[in-house]
C-alpha cells in the first residue's frame, strides 16, 4: 500500500523543497518513490535535484467561444460572470478578457440565444523526469494564468493513475494556505509542515495547523535551522494544535552551498521523519 | 500617488524584509503606506513587532459567495452537480452538499437550477484592516480565512484600504505573495514600478524569470535585487548578464549575513536592526525614487 505524504509549510521559503527533495532521494535508494512538484506557479524540485524534465501533457481550461452571428448584444453574460471575464456594453459585442476566466459556465447558461460553446485555452504542463531511483512528476502553471489550483487537480489524477507504482509518494506543495495547497493536500494521508522558528515561520505555521484542521487532516512539524531562532513559539503552537515536532534540522552552510550549486540536497537522518 | 510592487516567484528570498527596510528608508523623505498583500500568510507588520492584536482595525471582510441548497426545494435533479466545474457540489443523502473550500461562488448552479433552491450567500473569508508603524507609516494588511477562496480579490481590498487609510501618501509599497498565480496577479497590476528580489541559487533564477514575465505582461518598468548575492558569486554574474541582456537594472547587491535572521526574530527592520545596511537600503531608496519619480 503506497503511503503518501505532502510537505507544505505556509511561509515560503521555509525549506519545502529542501526537505521534500532530499527526504524523496535518500528514501528511493532502497524503495519505489514518486516525488510530486506540487508548487505549480514555480516548480523547483527538477532544479534541486538536477533533473531534465521532458513533457508528460498540456493542460487546457475551457472558456467560452462566442457566435456573434447568434448574439443578439443582450448583455446577459456580463451580468452573470462573476470573475470579470465578460465584459458587456450595451448595443456592442461582449470583451472577454480570457485571463480571467475561470471556466465556470455560468455565461453558456445564462446565454439566451445559445450562442456559447467551448474551446480550450492552455494553463500549463505536466512534466515528468528521473534521477537515479526516483521519479519525479512536476507541474507547471503557465505565466499569467490565475488558477494553480487546476494544474494541481491534474497532478492528483495523474497520482491515482500511477500510485500503485510506488511505496512512497512525496508531495511537495506552493507556499501559502489557498486553493493550490489544499488541492495538494487531497491524496495525502500525512502532512509533514516544515517551519522555522522565526516569528514570520510560526505565524504562517499557525495558519497552516489551522487549516490541517479545519479539514479534518493531521500535520506533524519539521523544524529547520531550529538554532538561529527561538523554537519555545513553536513549541507553543505544538501544544496548542496537539501535535508534535517529528525531526529538527540545523542551520547549515552546506545545505545553503549544494542548495545555491544545485547539487541534491543530503539532510542527515532524515528517513527517521518516516519512523515517527 | 506613486506605487512598487516587491516580488519574486520563489518564497523566502527576502521580499518582506527587504520590503519593510526600503519602506523605513523611503519614509525618512516621502510619504508612504504599505500593503502586505500576501494575504495567506500576511507577515509584513510582523518585521515591525505589529501583530494583529495592536492594530488600529481588524475586521471581517467577505469578497465571495458560496452556494447554498435549500434542501425543501431541492428535486434531487442532479443539474447542479453536473455543471460544476470546480467538483465543489457532490450528492449526499440524495440532496447535494457544497465542499466550501472548492466553491468559487461563481453561481453557475444558482442558473441551472430549475427548482430554485440554490441561492448563493456571502461569506466572510478574511480579515481586513491596518496598523501604524512606529516610523510614522501604516501598513494595510488582510489574512485570507485558511482554505477560502479568493485572494485576488481580498489583495484587491487591501490595496484599496492603504489607498484610504493614508490618501496623501507620495508612494504605496506593495508586498506581494510568492508564486506567480492569483494573488500575485492582482498584487502585481496597477503598479507604477515592480522590485522583484531573487536569490542566487536555480530556483530563484528560475522564479526571478517567471515573476519577470508577469510583471513584463503588465508593462511595468522593473528592477532586481539579488539577495544573499555571495551565496554563488558564478550564478550571481549570470543573473547579472540575463539583466544586462535584457536591460533591466540591478538595484542592488545584498550580502548573505546572519543578521536578516536575528532582526527578523527581533522583529526589526535590519536598516534598523544594524546601521551598517542604512547606507545600503539609503541607496536602493535613491534610486527607486529616481525610477519611479524622474
Amino acid at each position: 500500500m503506497v503511503e503518501i505524504i505532502a510537505i507544505t509549510g505556509g511561509k515560503g521559503g521555509t525549506g519545502k523543497s529542501t526537505v521534500a527533495t532530499a527526504l524523496a532521494y535518500e528514501l528511493s535508494k532502497s524503495n519505489s518513490v514518486l516525488l510530486v512538484d506540487a508548487d505549480v506557479d514555480c516548480p523547483n524540485d527538477h532544479l534541486l535535484l538536477n533533473i531534465n524534465r521532458e513533457e508528460l501533457n498540456t493542460v487546457y481550461q475551457r472558456i467560452p467561444k462566442i457566435d456573434l452571428n447568434k448574439c443578439t448584444k443582450c448583455g446577459q453574460c456580463g451580468k452573470v460572470c462573476k470573475t470579470k471575464a465578460l465584459i458587456t456594453i450595451k448595443d456592442r459585442n461582449p470583451i472577454f478578457v480570457q485571463e480571467q476566466c475561470n471556466g465556470c459556465g455560468s455565461c453558456k447558461i445564462a446565454c439566451p440565444e445559445d450562442a456559447i460553446s467551448w474551446q480550450d485555452k492552455e494553463i500549463g504542463k505536466l512534466y515528468k523526469g528521473s534521477r537515479d531511483n526516483l521519479n519525479l512528476l512536476s507541474g507547471d502553471l503557465k505565466t499569467n494564468q490565475p488558477i494553480s489550483e487546476f494544474i494541481v487537480n491534474h497532478l492528483n489524477e495523474e497520482i491515482e493513475k500511477i500510485k500503485d507504482n510506488y511505496e512512497y509518494i512525496i508531495i511537495d506543495t506552493a507556499a501559502g494556505t489557498h486553493c493550490p495547497v489544499i488541492a495538494a493536500f487531497e491524496l495525502a494521508s500525512k502532512v509533514i509542515a516544515v517551519t522555522e522558528p522565526t516569528p514570520l515561520g510560526v505565524h504562517d505555521l499557525e495558519i497552516i495547523l489551522r487549516l490541517l484542521k479545519k479539514i479534518n487532516k493531521y500535520g506533524t512539524v519539521i523544524v529547520n535551522r531550529f538554532d538561529i531562532g527561538n523554537i519555545q513559539k513553536v513549541n507553543e503552537l505544538i501544544t496548542k494544535y496537539n501535535t508534535r515536532i517529528i525531526f529538527k534540522i540545523p542551520f547549515s552552510k552546506d545545505i545553503v552551498d549544494s542548495y545555491s550549486k544545485g547539487n541534491p540536497i543530503q539532510i542527515k537522518n532524515i528517513l527517521e521523519v518516516l519512523k515517527q | 500617488m506613486k506605487s512598487i510592487v516587491v516580488l519574486s516567484g520563489k518564497g523566502g528570498v527576502g521580499k518582506s524584509s527587504i520590503a519593510a527596510s526600503l519602506a523605513v528608508a523611503l519614509s525618512k523623505e516621502k510619504n508612504i503606506v504599505c500593503a502586505d498583500c500576501d494575504v495567506d500568510a500576511s507577515n509584513l507588520s510582523l518585521l515591525f513587532a505589529l501583530s494583529e492584536d495592536k492594530y488600529e482595525e481588524w475586521n471581517p471582510l467577505s469578497t465571495n459567495q458560496i452556494a447554498t441548497v435549500d434542501k425543501e426545494k431541492c428535486i434531487s435533479c442532479g443539474q447542479c452537480i453536473k455543471t460544476c466545474y470546480f467538483k465543489a457540489l457532490k450528492l449526499k443523502d440524495n440532496i447535494p452538499t457544497v465542499d466550501e473550500f472548492g466553491c468559487e461562488g461563481c453561481g453557475a448552479c444558482e442558473l441551472i437550477c430549475p427548482a430554485n433552491a440554490i441561492k448563493l450567500k456571502d461569506i466572510n473569508n478574511a480579515h481586513i484592516g491596518y496598523t501604524k508603524t512606529k516610523y510614522g507609516f501604516s501598513i494595510a494588511s488582510a489574512q485570507l480565512e485558511p482554505g477560502n477562496s479568493g485572494s485576488g480579490k481580498v489583495v484587491a481590498e487591501v490595496k484599496k484600504k492603504a489607498n484610504e487609510i493614508s490618501q496623501k501618501a507620495d508612494i504605496l509599497i506593495v508586498d506581494s505573495s510568492a508564486g506567480i498565480g492569483c494573488p500575485v496577479i492582482a498584487s502585481v497590476t496597477g503598479n507604477d514600478y515592480a522590485i522583484i528580489v531573487t536569490e542566487p541559487t536555480p530556483s530563484g533564477f528560475s522564479d526571478l524569470k517567471k515573476a519577470l514575465e508577469v510583471v513584463n505582461h503588465f508593462r511595468i518598468k522593473k528592477g532586481i535585487i539579488i539577495n544573499k548575492f555571495d551565496l554563488n558569486n558564478k550564478f550571481t554574474e549570470k543573473i547579472c548578464s540575463f539583466a544586462e541582456e535584457n536591460q533591466i537594472k540591478i538595484l542592488k547587491k545584498i550580502p548573505f549575513d546572519k543578521e536578516f535572521v536575528h532582526a527578523m526574530t527581533k522583529m526589526i527592520p535590519i536598516i534598523d536592526y544594524n546601521k551598517k545596511y542604512e547606507v545600503l537600503f539609503d541607496d536602493i531608496k535613491n534610486k527607486v525614487i529616481t525610477e519611479v519619480i524622474e
